[in-house]
C-alpha cells in the first residue's frame, strides 16, 4: 500500500532523466563527431608514416615527435608567432586604449566616427592583407608615394620583401586591423567606470596618472584581461594577412606556426608531420590559457 | 572655512532651464541645507557649486573669491557623495589618504590625519578593509573621513543618508551634527528628507523647480512659511490644507468650510485681512494644531467642529487620526489615548492662532 506511490514516483523520476539524457544527446553526439573524433583521430595519425604521396600507413611511434625536436624551421616560425604577438598585442592595447579615451568625450558625429573606426576589424584578414599590399606597393602603393613626398626623393622601399621591413610591415597590417576591436571593448569598459569616482578624485584634486593607475586600470581590468587573451589567441594563430602580404617570406623569414603548418600540409602533403606539429600548437596554447584564466581569477 | 556668495546663478541641459536666477548667501561656520522635491535643482545647485557642473550665468564666491573657471580641484572644497564613491581598489587608509597623497602631504601627516579622522568616525578597526567588505554605514564614515582629512574650507553632501537604512540613517544624522559642531567648516547638505533638513539645519534652502522659494531657519519656514508649498513640504504629517472661503462676521472675520460651518477668525488676524472678505482661501493647519475640544468654551481664536474619526493610525507616542473637515480629508495629531473606536464622533478644537490662509491662486501665504 505504502510503497506504490513511492515506486511510481521512482519510475516517473527515473524516465524524467532518461527523457533529458535523450534531449541533449543529439548535441553530445554532434559533439563528440566534431571536435573529439578529430583530435583523437589527428593524434593517432601523428603517429603513423603517412603522406599524400605514399600509401604507407604504417605506425611510426614516436618518430614524428622526436622530428619535431629537430626541426629548426619549426622553433623559428614559433619565434616568429611570439615576436609577431609581443609586438602587435601591447601595440593594439595601447592605441585602442588612447582612441577609448579619445571617445569617452561626446562631441558631435562621435557615433559615426566609432562606426568609421570599426570598419577594419569587419572585413576579412585575407582582404586586409591584400589591401595592405597595394598599399605597400613600391611602384602604385600610396605610402611609398607619401613618404616620397615627405622625403623631397624618391623613396623606394620593397616592404614586403626587405627583410628590415617586412615585419614592421606586418605589424602595421594586424595592428591597423585589430586595434579598432580593443578599442571597442575598452570604450564599454571606460564607459562603465563610476563617475561619481572620477569626480571624487577631481576634487581630491589626483592627477591624471593617479586616477588612471588606482580608479581606472583597476575597474577595468577584467575587460584588458579578457581582450588580451583573445587577441593574444588570435596573435598565435595569424596566418591571412601574412599569406596575403609575405607568403612567409624572405625565405621563411616571416614563417610563423600556422604558416609552417600549412605549407608541410598542403604543399609538402607529410600530413602525420603536421599533425605532430598541430599538436604542439594544442598542449602550447593550452597552457597559455591556463596561466592566463589562473591570473585572471587571482585579478578577482 | 569660507562663506559661500552666489548671484544670479542660472543653469541650462539643453533646453531644459535647471536653475532660474539663484541668488544665496551662506555665512562661516553655517549648516545650510538644500531641500526640496526631486527635480527642483537641489543637487545641480551643489554641483555646480562643486565645479562639477558648468555655470550657464552669475557668480559663485567662496571664502570671497569668484570661482567660475576654478576646478573642481582648485576650490579647496571636499565632497560626500550618494553612493559613497569610495575607490573600490584601494583600502581604506588609501581611500581616506588619497586627497592628500594627491596634495603631496608627506606621509607622517597623512598618517596623523587619518588616524584622527578614524578616531573621530569610530573606523579605526576597519582601516586595512577594502570598500567591499563595509557595511553601508560604515561606508558612510569612511566618505565623511575621506572629506575630513581634506582639511577643506567647505564641506558638500550630495544626499548622503539616502541609501541607508531607518536607523543607521536617524544615527548618522546625529554623527553629522556632531561632526559640524566639531570642525565648525562651513557645510552644505542636499537631501529631499525635511526631517533631516529640519534637525540638522542651520539655514534651510528650499528650492522649487530651480527656484528659492524660501530661505531661512527651520522654525522660521515651519512656522511662517512664505507660500503653501513651504507649508506643505515641511512637517510630517503634513499640513492640512482645506478650501474655504473669507468671510465677514460682525466687525472681524471668519472661515466659512464648504461644508457650512463657520470658524471665527482669532482678533489679531482679522484687520490684516480687512477688506479682502468673499473671497476664495486655503485654510492651512498643521495636524499638531487640532487637539480634543474639552469643555464647553473655547478660548479665542480656537473653534470647535465636529467629525468622525474614520481612520485612526497609531504610532505609539502619539495618533494619527482622520477625518473629514470642509469636505476634504483631514489628520489630527493626538495623544495615544485620546481617541475612541473607529467611526466614532469626535469634537475637535481647531488652533487657529496658528493656522494659515493661503491665497489659491498665488499659492501665497495672506
Amino acid at each position: 500500500m505504502n510503497t506504490r506511490p513511492a515506486l511510481a514516483q521512482r519510475i516517473s523520476v527515473a524516465s524524467d532523466r532518461g527523457f533529458k539524457y535523450l534531449m541533449i544527446a543529439p548535441a553530445i553526439l554532434i559533439l563528440l563527431l566534431v571536435g573529439i573524433f578529430p583530435l583523437v583521430y589527428s593524434l593517432v595519425v601523428s603517429f603513423q608514416n603517412i603522406t599524400m604521396t605514399e600509401v604507407d600507413t604504417s605506425f611510426a611511434g614516436a618518430l614524428n615527435y622526436v622530428q619535431l625536436f629537430k626541426d629548426s624551421r619549426l622553433w623559428e616560425s614559433l619565434l616568429h608567432t611570439a615576436l609577431i604577438t609581443m609586438v602587435a598585442l601591447p601595440l593594439e592595447l595601447v592605441f585602442g586604449f588612447l582612441l577609448a579615451q579619445l571617445f569617452l568625450e561626446r562631441f558631435p558625429g562621435r557615433q559615426i566616427f566609432v562606426a568609421l573606426l570599426v570598419l577594419p576589424t569587419v572585413i576579412s584578414p585575407i582582404v586586409a592583407g591584400a589591401t595592405w599590399r597595394l598599399m605597400f606597393d613600391v611602384r602604385f602603393g600610396p605610402i611609398g608615394q607619401i613618404l616620397s613626398f615627405f622625403a623631397g626623393e624618391p623613396v623606394n622601399i620593397l616592404w614586403t620583401v626587405n627583410p628590415s621591413f617586412v615585419y614592421p610591415a606586418i605589424v602595421v597590417c594586424e595592428v591597423w586591423q585589430w586595434t579598432p576591436f580593443m578599442f571597442l571593448l575598452l570604450l564599454a569598459a571606460l564607459s562603465n567606470v563610476d563617475q561619481s569616482q572620477l569626480e571624487a578624485a577631481e576634487i581630491d584634486g589626483a592627477s591624471y596618472w593617479r586616477v588612471l593607475r588606482q580608479i581606472v586600470i583597476p575597474a577595468i581590468t577584467p575587460v584588458i584581461a579578457v581582450a588580451v587573451l583573445i587577441r593574444g589567441l588570435d596573435l598565435v594563430r595569424i596566418f591571412d594577412i601574412i599569406w596575403a602580404l609575405t607568403e612567409g617570406g624572405p625565405g621563411s623569414m616571416t614563417e610563423t606556426i600556422s604558416l609552417y603548418a600549412y605549407v608541410i600540409g598542403f604543399v609538402q602533403f607529410d600530413t602525420s608531420y603536421t599533425a605532430a606539429v598541430a599538436f604542439l600548437v594544442i598542449v602550447i596554447l593550452t597552457a597559455i590559457v591556463t596561466i592566463a584564466l589562473r591570473r585572471m581569477e587571482m585579478v578577482r | 572655512m569660507a562663506d559661500v556668495r552666489i548671484a544670479g546663478l542660472q543653469k541650462y541641459y539643453g533646453a531644459v532651464h535647471a536653475l532660474k536666477g539663484i541668488d544665496l548667501h551662506v555665512g562661516e561656520g553655517e549648516f545650510a541645507i538644500f531641500v526640496g522635491p526631486s527635480g527642483c535643482g537641489k543637487s545641480t545647485l551643489l554641483r555646480t557649486i562643486a565645479g562639477l557642473e558648468q555655470l550657464d550665468g552669475g557668480t559663485i564666491a567662496i571664502g570671497g573669491q569668484i570661482v567660475n573657471d576654478m576646478r573642481p580641484r582648485d576650490r579647496n572644497i571636499a565632497m560626500v557623495f550618494q553612493n559613497y564613491a569610495l575607490y573600490p581598489y584601494l583600502t581604506v587608509y588609501d581611500n581616506v589618504a588619497f586627497g592628500l597623497r594627491a596634495r603631496k602631504v608627506v606621509e607622517p601627516e597623512i598618517k596623523r590625519r587619518v588616524d584622527e579622522a578614524a578616531a573621530m568616525l569610530g573606523i579605526g578597526p576597519l582601516l586595512q578593509r577594502y570598500p567591499r567588505q563595509l557595511s553601508g554605514g560604515q561606508r558612510q564614515r569612511v566618505a565623511i573621513g575621506r572629506a575630513i582629512v581634506r582639511q577643506a574650507q567647505l564641506f558638500l553632501f550630495d544626499e548622503p543618508l539616502s541609501n541607508l537604512d531607518a536607523k543607521l540613517r536617524d544615527e548618522m544624522r546625529g554623527e553629522i551634527k556632531r561632526l559640524h559642531r566639531e570642525i565648525a567648516t562651513t557645510m552644505i547638505y542636499v537631501t529631499h528628507d525635511q526631517v533631516e533638513a529640519m534637525t540638522l539645519a542651520d539655514k534651510i534652502v528650499l528650492l522649487r523647480d530651480g527656484r528659492i522659494e524660501q530661505l531661512g531657519a527651520p522654525l522660521d519656514l515651519f512656522e511662517r512659511p512664505a507660500t503653501g508649498f513651504v507649508a506643505g513640504f515641511l512637517g510630517s504629517p503634513s499640513i492640512n490644507l482645506i478650501p474655504a472661503r473669507l468671510v465677514a462676521r460682525g466687525n472681524g472675520a471668519a472661515i466659512a468650510l464648504a461644508t457650512g460651518e463657520t470658524l471665527a477668525l482669532p482678533p489679531g488676524r482679522t484687520e490684516a485681512l480687512a477688506g479682502k472678505a468673499e473671497r476664495q482661501v486655503i485654510l492651512g493647519i498643521r495636524p499638531q494644531h487640532i487637539s480634543r475640544a474639552i469643555g464647553g468654551k473655547m478660548p479665542s481664536g480656537v473653534a470647535r467642529v465636529s467629525a468622525k474619526a474614520d481612520l485612526i493610525q497609531p504610532t505609539g507616542t502619539r495618533t494619527f487620526v482622520t477625518s473629514h473637515v470642509g469636505g476634504v480629508a483631514v489628520t489630527v495629531e493626538l495623544g495615544a489615548h485620546d481617541v475612541g473606536a473607529q467611526g466614532s464622533a469626535v469634537d475637535y478644537a481647531v488652533d487657529l492662532n496658528r493656522s494659515i490662509l493661503i491665497d489659491p491662486e498665488t499659492d501665497k501665504v495672506l
